[in-house]
């Protein structure tokens, strides 16, 4: 993703997507289906395990933006197209980063559709930690349609973020479609809050997008950053 | 970090003044004032101080602190910044209590003044002394009589100005003195190196004379102890934070050095902890006044009665932006308004009076409609003699009134002498009627 929401510019340490994920389906929200190759070969494999079609996405401490690096191939449909996109991946990431450190590629399921969702936590010099909460896309990266509350937050306010946006009718059901699972954001928002308050070495979080669905939702990128050793935690 | 938790009372309710830098020219902060101490009636001893003059303004004026015949319990300090520490130093010796620190040249000057202000603050510690300021425009607490800023203003009211700027300050109480309504107290807080807006909300919660407190703010000093304070408060707290964009961000930093901070995590701040946010100094001026002096309708039922057709619509325009709910009249009311409405009338919400609208037939109209709504918006269009005498003043409904030239401005005086807040535009009333509906006290009556 391109936009970092949450997140202001960082010093510190920023954690591998696999550990960021890892991180995340720890703190108990559901994660998109993954695995990390270090081979085209284990790429396929890992595909084949976690069902078609995929994403492979580059995964290098060195490269945050990934998909400015063609770090990123969507909806990936077959083996011999796996093969292909882990070359592509390799390639680009070395093209754009000459000389980065290569940590494999992460392999994962393709979410099937839905709103895309932004969940994230970031530290206020003045008041701490704070949650956001925002719809994906452009709603995010034009408007700027987020809502922040501090951290700890009730489900009253978690539930008042998700209304405060203005996108906030996108969420609610309109002919042929049924309303998106607000109760899952609102559980989502709370396990942040709670991570944020046992987790204070977490300078920073985006998960962005959250696929969210008429029922459940599934992080399908994140981005974790660890204060730096300047004390900031 | 509180580290005399005694209450402000030196600051608010001296009971005698020490103006250290006491001036005889009648341009010098210090010369003013003085003199607006003297002149918005404090009772106590006042105490100019300058080793250079013997009397200013037929006081007796006394070379140092020191010199001082009695323990002033305030001093208000006009000196250059570089003798404000020793002069600290001079009034805690002395017993001072309360210190207002007008002078500029400490952390808004550099790093030099940001150290002569560290060396103040400690001073002030030391000494038990609470300080305003420094770099501030004063103190004013017309139950007090004491105006220990400038320009003289003594209308008493109920609302607490509390304020990073001097001009906003003084510009808010400058108004409500204007309109009538006046202010509870005025703090320029400066540097806040020592007093703070969390201390004030704390001090204002508890002020017998204070029903909603008005902060013009750039940052917070602490933000823990601020959202702790607006917890805590059971008066509404509005504020007018600018710094939506990098521009005004940088600017505040630069004024005040402030840590403005991300504007979207203190609009999340305000939200959570049940602050007022005003978007202007007009809103921040009307939300006050709408907060301090109505009551919170029960619901968001809103009945519009006016003389004028235009001032309806825009009014139940913004209303309904804002998320009030103009109902239609029930059927029952409606009947019965048109038995004695003339024909021409349009018996709806917005109830159009017309031009020949009379104070009589306001207090008619609304004793049969009242009861079906949450609140009454009374828009006054035209030179209603009388109109004061419509509005209930225990129970006041929202009263907006505009185009009424000189019966406009004397039966808004007496509207605002009764306690009943105006607003001079359908907007500006729609948006306080809104800031009630969420923020304010609620009342007692009932939508039947």
């Amino acid at each position: 993703m391109t936009l970092q929401v949450g997140l202001g510019q960082r010093e510190g340490r920023y954690l591998l997507e696999p550990e960021a994920l890892a991180l995340v389906k720890a703190a108990g929200l559901p994660v998109i289906e993954h695995r990390t190759a270090r081979s085209a070969e284990e790429a396929v494999s890992a595909a084949g395990q976690l069902g078609y079609p995929v994403a492979l996405k580059v995964v290098s401490r060195e490269i945050v933006h990934k998909s400015d690096a063609d770090g990123v191939q969507l909806d990936v449909r077959d083996a011999a197209a796996v093969s292909a996109a882990y070359r592509r991946v390799m390639d680009g990431a070395a093209r754009h980063h000459a000389g980065a450190r290569m940590d494999g590629v992460l392999v994962c399921r393709m979410a099937r559709p839905g709103v895309e969702v932004i969940l994230g936590l970031t530290r206020d010099p003045q008041f701490g930690p704070a949650l956001m909460f925002g719809l994906g896309g452009i709603f995010v990266e034009l408007y700027r349609d987020v809502a922040f509350r501090l951290v700890p937050i009730s489900e009253r306010d978690a539930t008042e973020m998700i209304r405060e946006i203005k996108g906030f009718p996108l969420l609610l059901a309109t002919r042929g479609r049924q309303a998106r699972d607000l109760a899952t954001v609102v559980r989502c928002l709370l396990t942040l809050s709670r991570l944020a308050e046992s987790r204070a070495e977490i300078d920073a979080l985006d998960l962005n997008p959250v696929i969210l669905y008429d029922e459940g939702c599934v992080v399908v990128d994140a981005k974790v950053f660890l204060a730096g050793g300047d004390g900031r935690s | 970090m509180r580290v005399h938790p005694d209450n402000l009372s030196a600051i608010f309710t001296p009971t005698s003044v020490a103006v250290i830098g006491a001036s005889t020219s009648p341009e010098k902060l210090g010369f003013q004032i003085l003199k607006n101490i003297r002149d918005a009636g404090f009772k106590g001893p006042i105490y100019p101080v300058n080793p250079k003059a013997t009397s200013i303004l037929d006081l007796r004026c006394y070379p140092s602190i020191a010199a001082v015949d009695g323990a002033p319990e305030l001093a208000v300090i006009i000196v250059p910044a570089s003798t404000v520490p020793a002069t600290l130093a001079a009034c805690g010796a002395k017993g001072v209590k309360g210190a207002i620190v007008i002078s500029g040249g400490f952390s808004e000057s550099g790093p030099e003044g940001e150290a002569l202000q560290r060396q103040a603050l400690e001073v002030a510690r030391d000494h038990k002394i609470r300080m305003v300021g420094p770099n501030c425009q004063g103190v004013n607490n017309p139950y007090h009589g004491l105006c220990a800023s400038w320009p003289l203003l003594t209308m008493r009211g109920s609302i607490a100005v509390v304020s990073q700027s001097g001009t906003v300050a003084a510009a808010l109480m400058d108004w409500a003195a204007q309109e009538g309504i006046g202010v509870s107290a005025l703090v320029s807080m400066g540097n806040r190196a020592d007093v703070d807006e969390a201390d004030l909300i704390e001090y204002f919660d508890g002020d017998a004379q204070t029903r909603a407190m008005a902060l013009y703010i750039e940052g917070v000093k602490n933000g823990p102890r601020f959202l702790a304070a607006a917890r805590r408060a059971t008066k509404p707290i509005v504020v007018l934070k600018p710094g939506r964009t990098e521009k005004g961000r940088q600017a505040a930093e630069s004024h005040t050095k402030s840590l403005a901070g991300r504007d979207e995590i203190y609009q999340g701040a305000f939200r959570q902890f049940g602050i007022c946010r005003a978007e202007t100094l007009h809103e921040l001026y009307d939300f006050s006044k709408a907060l301090a002096y109505l009551r919170r309708p029960p619901g968001r039922k809103v009945l519009f009665v006016t003389s004028s057709g235009g001032c309806g619509v825009l009014a139940a325009d913004v209303a309904a932006g804002e998320g009030l709910d103009v109902a239609p009249l029930p059927e029952a009311v409606a009947t019965q308004l048109r038995s004695f409405l003339p024909r021409h009338f349009v018996v709806n919400n917005p109830l159009d009076l017309t031009g020949d609208a009379t104070a009589k037939l306001y207090k008619d109209v609304i004793a049969v409609a009242r009861g079906s709504f949450d609140i009454v918006t009374v828009i006054f269009g035209d030179p209603i003699i009388g109109a004061s005498e419509v509005i209930d003043r225990n129970n006041p409904e929202l009263v907006v009134f505009l185009g009424g030239a000189e019966v406009e401005r004397e039966e808004g005086r007496r509207l605002h002498a009764r306690g009943v807040p105006v607003f001079p535009t359908p907007e500006r009333g729609m948006r306080a009627l809104a800031q009630l509906a969420r923020f304010g006290k609620p009342g007692e009556r009932a939508c039947q």
